[in-house]
């Protein structure tokens, strides 16, 4: 029997590996020879971490079990892997199973199945298959041709054709060539790369390796952000694994095609996914953006013809290769074929990664596969797109999720963030967080982005304080014109998009704002105020937990905020039983 | 790990633990990001002095490497404290009350962002996303044993939290 | 190589493959602005400003940057265009926190580069100093000796210890030109065709001939008195300024070509007419020459003279006996002139008699110290009453209010007001009036007075009533001020009156600059910076030492120069 415990950053996060330990524990002290206890990464379910799945002699899944915390791991051992029977009620329940039965997992088709750390299970479902047929029987021209078909549009936010990137680097000359992979994943919101390389790092390298040979690189490196070191730590085991089985390194499959990567971690900068900022940053130098022309197919690393693609656009070519560009093709709908891993946050029931064909309605994503809004509050926006995207008002929420229908309503389909809104949510302060963002993140090249997302941030936070002036609105949209004209790299291009969308469909927030004072959603600060309903029952517990003392009432009695000392830090409401505390 | 030491004169003056870090990448062009973080490893943040031995080792000019360590997040130029706290601002943290956890910490342990508590225990960072999103608000806290997240976290079981690191050390 | 056609704003233009769009502009004098292209350096394109439309794309392309292609269509011009680089300055400059230039060049009437010159002095790059100099100022050595320099009040360093001594290095630099071997004399343009009369040969006539005359116009100045100079020579003492040294600095006018008319009053010697008629444009320059009187009873005795006609006297070497007794009324710098200069003629007392105390004073400290020195008795808070004169009508005593200082008046300055009932009076055999001046433009026929009688200019083009004819200095409206002020009127109004030569009119405008104005003496750090680096110097050097008796003298050097305490001391040889 095997006990597979899921450990992605997730699960680790709500105590997989106590639960792993628990196991392992429990399994020697009761002397269970048969059972052995192995890790995987994110299943997607994230909401439901930490999972165990048990899997019986014969390789079939028999139970999975959800939010199985160290506590009750005793009680599964006892009847399930000793008495032979699951134990329902820890058993992940079925309206929940619809969250992954729903999708269509290309790139995270082994996520959740295999040990990442052993290579062996990622060569029993078939891994490595597509780079041999490739490197052995293919010409590179047929490999693009392949990709060319299966319409695969880069997944890292831009949506180019991937076929026409690659025909790009392999037609320019140069002493050397690169495959880079992209695995920056800056956009807050997003962790859909994560999950594949925690996983499923082999799907990354071996789409490298097919890419590679269809450009004519012979050198490949991941560019993988700093604040994930679990899936560097994984990488680099995975790769030390296919170099000693010979599938990275010199002579692969016995041609005379030579292929090795390594790893480069980033620093911490969300300007280096920009492709020449990351270049630059590979280079050793600031991550700051370089013109182009020169393109990187042409002059990048080094000065040498380079290409660079999103984790996500890689761990879908080895499935491409092996079944046929047009099996992909066949998914998805017209202009944006294919699935996309999408990234469901925010203030939705069932968080978590969903890999869906493109064309799915948001609706269809929130609702059915997310369950819906948290506390079944009113759906507001989803945000798309991270920094660079904007927001879906509830009226849009029937937009078909494919590149071109999404970029209609003003927002990208980006990197596959979707951050999920309610009525609680104060679109202004949205808009403000994300000015606040990308001038933290701005490299500070040019004027345009590095003062113009300082002056937009300071038009927005006067406003969320309550100081907005007439005409505010209008400077903003004209700033936001002229940013997106002048900036030179992706980031000030589109650091303007939040403010406009928000501005677009939330136009009677930010007159509120402005003009009434109020903050429509009960949320910036400065614009409300608590107030004690009649729902008191006068216990107290408000008053005395009040920092500035400014509570009063008698006992049993409606308690009453003094407004002029009231420093609107929400403790009231925090500790009040009885729901009486609301924003005014 | 030196990592309380606060003097920018003198201090580690040999740098010997840098030794095989320089050997190996010292003239591989490109590499600077790569030295300055296993030196980050090392020494748990850059001082000047260690920038300007990298500078004599390399060959790279000090005001670059200066350059390049304050234009990345991840880079610290101050000594931190036993523990670092990377509280995480991203989108769906903030969505679900990421602002209202970083008050509590503040108030918790008298501290802002960027700054190190009095007995040298706590530093807070703000980051911009530890990619935990399901889990928000989440924090990790990082040691010299290694990395901890946290997920769903809520006033007073980020203070809980603190505590137990805070018992753990008394 | 092909060349090959584009379309740059309507204009057929060529260019060889591998030109950016900006370097095509620039062979045929299309202006695109840049900031941060250099031609020596790798094209960078991190400004902005040189966007452009091409024809048939949506976006904007940097024209530093972009490679020409054939029959490409560009518009620099468009409304677009100009509103992305409007947007673009305006956002640099709401971040910018200045300063565009050093506060002592914008405190100089003039707009000397202060900041340069003294660079440059302490480069020990003298004549580049004295060249830059000069680029504002005709009279250097003159200017560096009297001016009363607003440009160290303004310097910067004076909120940590003292300012720059901007006016003595200036006439450092001046006095080691013009007396050495080879003083230099600006170059001049070819001859315009153009000539200018400029009536009155003070600091402004001067300036405004000098500057005129390198532009290639063909300058005479008229000057009443016997030598250039005006105020600067006959108002302003000897021992103050050596007439040597403005001899000097009319050598070089002279050298320039530039021709002196002198003893020569317009209106009375040659006519304001001819001078019209003769010139292409004149330049009025005449000064403020008339006292004004204090308003007293008897002020008309005998023996009562203006500040100005005293000192001028002095210059002419006119006899004047001075008696044993002298009252100077006044506390500006002629008054203290005037003080410094009865002491030398042998009076044995010089009394000094201003309404308020030393402090407010307008004359300048060092004049009132010197003038204490050499022996001045100064009564403040005392205003004349009376001048009671001889049976001769020569006066005798004067009768003086004593005041106390009252409430602060619209200046700023507390008003002083009369102590009822209080009087001093002192015997005087001369009283001498240094309180204000006046503008005589008699002769100057058909310009517009103001009330006070001075001489009605733009003050945008420095014309006044006439057509052609310009003034400045003293004599135009209302603005009686130091030497270097004069000096920037002839700056500021050269380049219109030259362009009025040219037959165009345009107005002075001054540039724009971004100042910072929150620089405090809190938050000027420079002191603490310079004390710990030069400690730490001094601790080095001490350690390498080996005598005790060495160290024991540096110790006191250092503990009294940087004025640190032992504690301190000890800490540093740590």
């Amino acid at each position: 029997m095997k006990v597979v415990v899921g450990q992605g950053s997730c699960g680790i996060a709500t105590g997989a590996k106590k639960t792993s330990n628990e196991f392992e524990r429990i399994v020697a002290e009761k002397n269970l020879t048969n059972v052995v206890i192995d890790k995987t990464g994110c299943i997607g379910t994230c909401y439901l971490e930490p999972i165990v799945d048990v899997y019986n002699e014969e390789g079939a899944l028999e139970a999975r079990y959800v939010k199985c915390t160290p506590d009750k791991v005793a009680e599964i051992v006892d009847e399930h892997l000793i008495g032979g029977k699951p134990v329902e009620k820890y058993v992940i329940p079925t309206e929940d199973e619809a969250f992954l039965s729903q999708q269509q997992r290309i790139v995270l088709r082994n996520c959740g199945k295999i040990n990442p750390e052993k290579i062996e299970e990622y060569l029993a479902v078939g891994g490595y298959e597509a780079a041999r047929k490739v490197i052995t029987s293919m010409t590179p021209d047929q490999v693009i041709e392949e990709i060319k078909v299966s319409g695969l549009r880069g997944r890292g936010g831009a949506g180019f054709p991937t076929w026409f990137k690659w025909n790009a680097i392999k037609s320019n000359k140069g002493a050397q060539k690169y495959m880079v992979c992209n695995a920056d994943e800056g956009d807050p919101g997003a962790f859909m790369d994560r999950s594949v390389l925690e996983g499923d790092p082999h799907s990354l390298l071996e789409g490298m390796i097919i890419g590679g040979f269809a450009a004519g690189a012979t050198e490949g490196i991941i560019y993988c952000r700093a604040e994930y070191p679990l899936a560097i730590a994984r990488l680099e085991i995975a790769m030390a694994q296919a170099r000693e089985k010979g599938y990275l390194g010199k002579n692969l499959f016995g041609t005379d095609f030579s292929f090795d990567i390594r790893i480069k971690a980033g620093a911490g900068a969300f300007v280096c996914g920009e492709e020449t900022a990351l270049i630059a940053s590979l280079e050793g130098e600031r991550g700051m953006p370089r013109l182009k022309p020169p393109f990187p197919a042409a002059k990048g690393y080094w000065k040498l013809p380079t290409n660079i693609n999103n984790v996500e656009t890689y761990a879908n070519v080895a499935w491409i290769i092996a079944n046929g560009g047009q099996a992909f093709a066949d998914r998805g709908a017209e202009k944006s074929k294919g699935s996309k891993v999408f990234a469901l946050a925010g203030k939705i029931k069932k968080g978590g990664l969903v890999e869906v064909p493109m064309g799915m309605t948001l609706r269809e994503v929130i609702y059915n596969i997310g369950g819906g809004i948290k506390n079944d509050k009113e759906f507001k926006a989803v945000q798309m797109g991270g920094p660079s995207g904007g927001c879906i008002p509830a009226q849009l929420i029937d937009t078909p999720v494919t590149y071109e229908d999404i970029n209609k309503t003003g927002a990208i389909v980006g990197s596959g963030g979707m951050i999920v809104m309610d009525e609680d949510t104060c679109m202004v302060d949205m808009a403000r967080f994300f000015l606040d963002f990308t001038r933290k993140e701005s490299c500070g090249k040019c004027n345009y982005c590095r003062i113009g997302t300082k002056r937009m941030l300071e038009i927005l936070e006067r406003i969320t304080k309550g100081e907005g002036k007439d005409g505010d609105i209008e400077l903003l949209e004209e700033l936001a014109g002229k940013i997106k004209d002048g900036a030179m790299c992706g980031l000030g291009q589109t650091a303007p998009n939040p403010v406009l969308t928000t501005i677009r469909y939330f136009r009677n927030e930010y007159e509120d704002h402005i003009y009434n004072h109020k903050c429509t959603a009960k949320s910036c600060k400065a614009l409300i105020h608590y107030e004690i309903t009649d729902d008191c029952k006068g216990c107290g517990k408000c008053a005395r937990n009040c920092p500035v003392n400014a509570i009063t009432g008698e006992k049993k009695q409606v308690h009453k905020i003094d407004p002029n000392v009231c420093i609107k830090c929400g403790k009231c409401e925090d500790n009040c039983a009885f729901g009486a505390v609301k924003r005014v | 790990m030196s990592n309380t030491c606060g003097c920018q004169n003198g201090g580690n003056a040999d740098f010997a633990e840098l030794a095989p870090v320089l050997e190996k990448y010292a003239k591989v062009p490109g590499s600077l990001i790569t030295i300055l973080q296993q030196t980050q490893d090392i020494y748990g943040y850059l001082s000047l002095d260690a920038i300007n031995y990298i500078a004599e080792r390399t060959g790279i000019m000090p005001a670059k490497i200066y350059g390049v360590a304050t234009f990345y997040a991840q880079f610290r130029l101050q000594p931190v404290g036993k523990y670092l706290i990377m509280l995480c601002k991203g989108t769906a943290c903030h969505v679900n009350g990421s602002d209202m956890v970083e008050e509590a910490v503040c108030e918790h342990l008298g501290i802002k962002d960027g700054e190190t508590t009095e007995d040298g225990l706590f530093t807070l960072n703000n980051v911009a996303c530890l990619g935990c999103c399901s889990l928000a608000p989440v924090m990790m806290v990082k040691s010299a044993d290694g990395e901890e997240t946290y997920g769903n976290l809520t006033k007073s079981s980020v203070k809980k939290i603190l505590d137990d690191y805070k018992a753990k050390n008394a | 190589m092909n060349k090959f056609r584009l379309n740059i704003d309507g204009k057929e233009v060529y260019g060889l493959p591998g030109q950016t769009i900006l370097e095509v502009c620039r062979e045929n004098d299309i202006f695109i602005p840049t900031l941060c292209y250099d031609e020596r350096t790798e094209i960078y394109g991190a400004c902005g400003l040189c966007m452009v439309e091409w024809e048939g794309s949506p976006k904007l392309w940097k024209a530093c940057a972009t490679e020409i292609a054939p029959n490409m269509v560009i518009r620099t011009n468009t409304k677009r265009v100009f509103e992305s680089r409007k947007t673009n300055l305006e956002l640099l400059l709401s971040n910018h926190k200045g300063d565009c230039r050093p506060p002592c060049m914008l405190a100089c009437p003039a707009g000397t580069d202060c900041q340069g010159y003294v660079g440059l002095i302490a480069n020990g790059q003298y004549e580049e100093a004295i060249k830059l100099i000069r680029d504002n100022i005709p009279l250097p050595g003159a200017i560096g000796r009297v001016c009363p320099h607003p440009c160290e009040k303004a310097c910067r360093r004076g909120l940590v210890d003292e300012p720059i001594a901007i006016a003595n290095l200036k006439r450092f630099a001046a006095d080691t030109d013009e007396f050495g071997e080879d003083p230099f004399v600006p170059e001049c343009e070819p001859d315009t065709g153009k000539n200018v009369a400029v009536i009155g040969g003070g600091p402004y006539g001067i300036s405004m001939a000098y500057f005129l005359r390198q532009m290639g116009h063909d300058v005479t100045i008229y000057e009443a008195m016997p030598k250039l100079g005006g105020m600067l020579r006959y108002g302003i003492p000897e021992y103050r300024l050596p007439k040597e040294v403005l001899d000097e600095e009319i050598a070089v006018l002279e050298k320039m070509g530039i021709t002196m008319v002198t003893n020569t009053k317009i209106g009375e010697d040659i006519s304001f007419e001819a001078i019209k008629r003769d010139f292409d444009a004149v330049c009025v320059g005449i000064g403020a020459w008339v006292s004004t009187g204090v308003r007293c009873k008897g002020e008309d005795a005998d023996g009562v003279i203006g500040g100005i006609d005293f000192l001028r006297k002095v210059v002419r070497n006119e006899k004047i006996d001075l008696g044993k007794n002298v009252a100077i009324v006044g506390g500006g710098n002629t008054a203290m002139d005037a003080c410094r200069t009865a002491v030398r003629l042998g009076a044995d007392k010089v009394y000094n008699i201003y309404r308020r105390t030393k402090d407010e004073m307008p004359a300048d400290m060092i004049e009132i110290e010197e003038a204490e020195e050499e022996g001045v008795i100064f009564l403040n808070l005392t205003n004349p009453l009376e001048i009671i004169s001889d049976e001769n009508g020569h006066c005798r005593q004067m009768v003086l209010q004593v005041m106390e200082l009252g409430e602060p008046d619209a200046s700023g300055r507390r008003a002083p007001v009369p102590v009822e009932g209080k009087t001093e009076t002192i015997d005087v055999d001369t009283v001498i009036l240094a309180i204000g001046q006046r503008v005589n433009a008699e002769g100057i026929d058909g310009v517009e007075l103001t009330r006070k009688g001075g001489i009605v200019y733009d003050k945008d083009t420095f014309m006044t009533a006439i057509p052609g004819v310009f003034a400045g200095g003293d004599c135009g409206n209302d603005k009686i001020s130091i030497a270097v002020e004069s000096i920037g009127d002839a700056k500021k109004s050269c380049l219109v009156v030259d362009a009025y030569l040219r037959g165009e009119e345009i107005k002075y405008e001054p540039n724009y600059y971004v100042t910072k104005k929150d620089v405090t003496p809190a938050n000027s750090s420079m002191q603490k910076r310079e004390k710990t680096t030069s400690l730490r110097l001094y601790s080095a050097m001490m350690k390498s030492r080996q005598s005790k008796k060495q160290t024991a003298v540096w110790n006191a050097d250092v503990k009294t120069t940087l004025n640190v305490s032992s504690s301190a001391m000890q800490i540093c040889m740590m």
